[in-house]
């Protein structure tokens, strides 16, 4: 009896360690959906397929770079925060990255130096899928790629940050989401 | 061994009485409808991998009709089925097989689909690495608490698959050396399986897939002496002969053998290549300095995997005469000598070759004493393939590449002859 009571105590640890992972990714989601600040990021998109996970646009952005000092050292890889801030026209940029968490604003991300160019420094931004659809995703590569040759369209992303976190919630093309666009177009 | 089909004859010629015959056909019957019958726990866990991962495919779809509060619902519901089952199995069926096997492996699926749909639904960009990496530790705990082999095997493919992506498809990173800490995790089922179940399915499945996994992630310790790979190869090469002259798996089929079977291809593989002068040239040039050498993961790795064969070759030699000695069991030893020679000169080249060409004739003495074509033709095809590499270096004459093919093709003829022979003569 002894050993069933401890075999029952294992098997629940072990039920509630398998949904806490999927709850804490929900939660942390939903909280930065819920109060975080919402910004527009200029984008430049090509779809490959995953499998495992049906399909999604790969999302590439044009602003995800930022002076920083010739002398200063940034590795490849390295964790950072990158600190995001809106332009005149309503779009998003990177104010300034550093390597120690920023106090006086919740509004940056904690993401990875892409890569290090003479004083630019390229950073990762960590929302780069966006998932359609199956039978979605290929129109919408159809219509990015239309809109990325037309100049005078504007593609970008609505991402919801805070504190470190970061939720892509939705693309648009001239402020029209790309889920609309497609079924429009059928 | 099935003898129902024998029993009417048995019981006609007297050799067993009736209630004989019957009891045997009880336990046959018995043995055919109980559920740990191994078509049972074949076909059970084929269906709950199809079943988990059809469920998958369907919600991979992404149904824009469903809200994201109703996805991330239907997200969990395999998830729940799966602890569901496990816990009624777990306590209600804990004594069969076939559905404590099948229960995990479906369990084993969903956990992988929760997450994953998850991330799809919060558009999160996966780092493939990380999401392996959680989803074997969580359902680690499955292989004891539903004494799961194929949670197991899982559990292995899974880990092995993330020091992959950690190390060999991704830019560097160190995460792949908590590899070494999740295999150890298995290693207590396998025990289990030694003891309990020796001769059975799923211990064959181990045999194979535990040496597997260690040759293909022991090449990720490498770091800037990669020239220092090679000789931890070789030793664990070296390791795996002799686990698989262990008396737990020495009398097992051949097939079920993985160890011997890995050793033996790897070994001899490894020794063509380096039959070649480029690995030695290349060493030759390479300067080590000795406290470099000495803290390489690469020669940390050598030396315990050195230890740990130099420990059983050990452990045989006190409890085996010299005769029954596998001449592979050897060439541990000798390659690490070779080794050291090689840092310096040519001549390792030389020696390898004589490894070869030494590993081919005993493999055919040893084959021609076991009156066994297959262990002798080996040894042939062992130096066919050396002429072979040799026929390339095109600083040998061709005269004499003329003269080492016409031997080998001699050789197989009047050895498979002779041998053929020896057996009409003794039948």
């Amino acid at each position: 009896m002894h050993r069933k009571k401890i075999g029952l105590l294992a098997f629940i640890l072990v039920a509630l360690a398998q949904l806490y992972v999927p709850a804490k990714m929900i939660i942390d989601k939903e909280l930065v959906l819920h109060s975080g600040k919402e910004f527009k990021f200029r984008t430049a998109p090509v779809d490959p397929n995953d499998q495992f996970r049906g399909k999604y646009i790969t999302l590439s952005y044009s602003d995800n770079v930022v002076e920083v000092d010739e002398n200063e050292k940034w590795n490849r890889g390295e964790n950072i925060y990158a600190l995001i801030e809106t332009d005149n026209e309503g779009f998003a940029f990177i104010e300034s990255v550093s390597r120690e968490k920023p106090e006086n604003s919740e509004d940056y991300l904690f993401t990875k130096v892409q890569y290090n160019g003479q004083n630019k420094l390229f950073v990762e931004f960590p929302f780069d899928r966006f998932y359609m659809e199956e039978s979605k995703a290929y129109d919408a590569e159809m219509i990015y790629r239309e809109n990325e040759r037309d100049i005078t369209s504007t593609t970008y992303a609505l991402v919801r940050i805070k504190e470190g976190e970061a939720v892509l919630e939705n693309v648009f093309i001239d402020d029209i989401p790309i889920k609309d666009l497609v079924e429009a177009g059928r | 061994m099935n003898l129902i089909k024998d029993l009417p004859e048995l019981t006609q010629a007297g050799v067993i009485s009736k209630e004989t015959a019957s009891a045997i056909q009880d336990f046959y019957e018995k043995k055919k409808n109980s559920s740990n019958n191994p078509l049972f726990i074949i076909f059970g866990i084929l269906g709950s991998i199809l079943v988990g991962l059809g469920i998958i495919l369907i919600l991979a779809h992404n149904w824009d009709e469903l809200g994201r509060v109703t996805k991330t619902i239907i997200a969990f519901v395999p998830l729940v089925t799966g602890q569901l089952t496990c816990a009624y199995v777990f306590f209600k069926k804990s004594n069969s097989n076939a559905w404590s096997e099948s229960a995990s492996a479906f369990l084993f699926i969903a956990v992988g689909a929760s997450i994953s749909l998850i991330s799809q639904i919060y558009n999160i960009p996966g780092n493939l690495g990380s999401f392996l990496l959680t989803w074997s530790l969580l359902c680690l705990p499955l292989i004891y608490l539903m004494k799961s082999s194929i949670a197991s095997i899982l559990y292995l493919i899974g880990i092995t698959c993330f020091a992959c992506e950690a190390n060999y498809w991704s830019s560097s990173s160190n995460e792949s050396q908590w590899f070494w800490f999740l295999y150890l995790g298995v290693l207590p089922h396998y025990y289990h399986l030694y003891k309990n179940k020796p001769i059975s399915n799923f211990m064959t499945f181990h045999n194979w897939i535990i040496p597997i996994s260690l040759l293909i992630v022991l090449g990720s310790v490498a770091q800037s002496t990669e020239e220092l790979l090679v000789p931890a190869y070789f030793s664990l090469l070296g390791l795996f002969y002799l686990i698989g002259d262990l008396e737990f798996i020495r009398n097992q089929k051949s097939r079920n053998n993985g160890y011997r079977i890995l050793s033996s291809i790897g070994t001899i593989g490894m020794l063509l290549v380096l039959s070649f002068d480029w690995y030695w040239d290349h060493l030759k040039y390479t300067n080590f300095s000795f406290k470099e050498f000495l803290l390489a993961p690469e020669f940390i790795a050598t030396a315990i995997i050195t230890i740990l064969a130099g420990g059983l070759l050990v452990m045989k030699f006190k409890n085996s005469s010299f005769n029954t000695f596998k001449p592979i069991s050897f060439l541990l030893l000798a390659f690490i000598g070779i080794f050291l020679v090689g840092m310096y000169s040519n001549a390792a080249i030389i020696l390898i070759n004589f490894c070869v060409l030494a590993l081919g004739i005993l493999t055919i003495r040893n084959g021609a004493q076991q009156n066994h074509l297959g262990i002798m033709n080996f040894g042939l095809l062992i130096i066919t393939a050396l002429v072979t590499c040799r026929f390339f270096d095109t600083d040998l004459s061709f005269v004499i590449r003329g003269i080492m093919f016409l031997a080998v093709g001699t050789g197989f003829f009047s050895l498979n002859y002779w041998l053929l022979k020896k057996r009409t003569n003794h039948a």
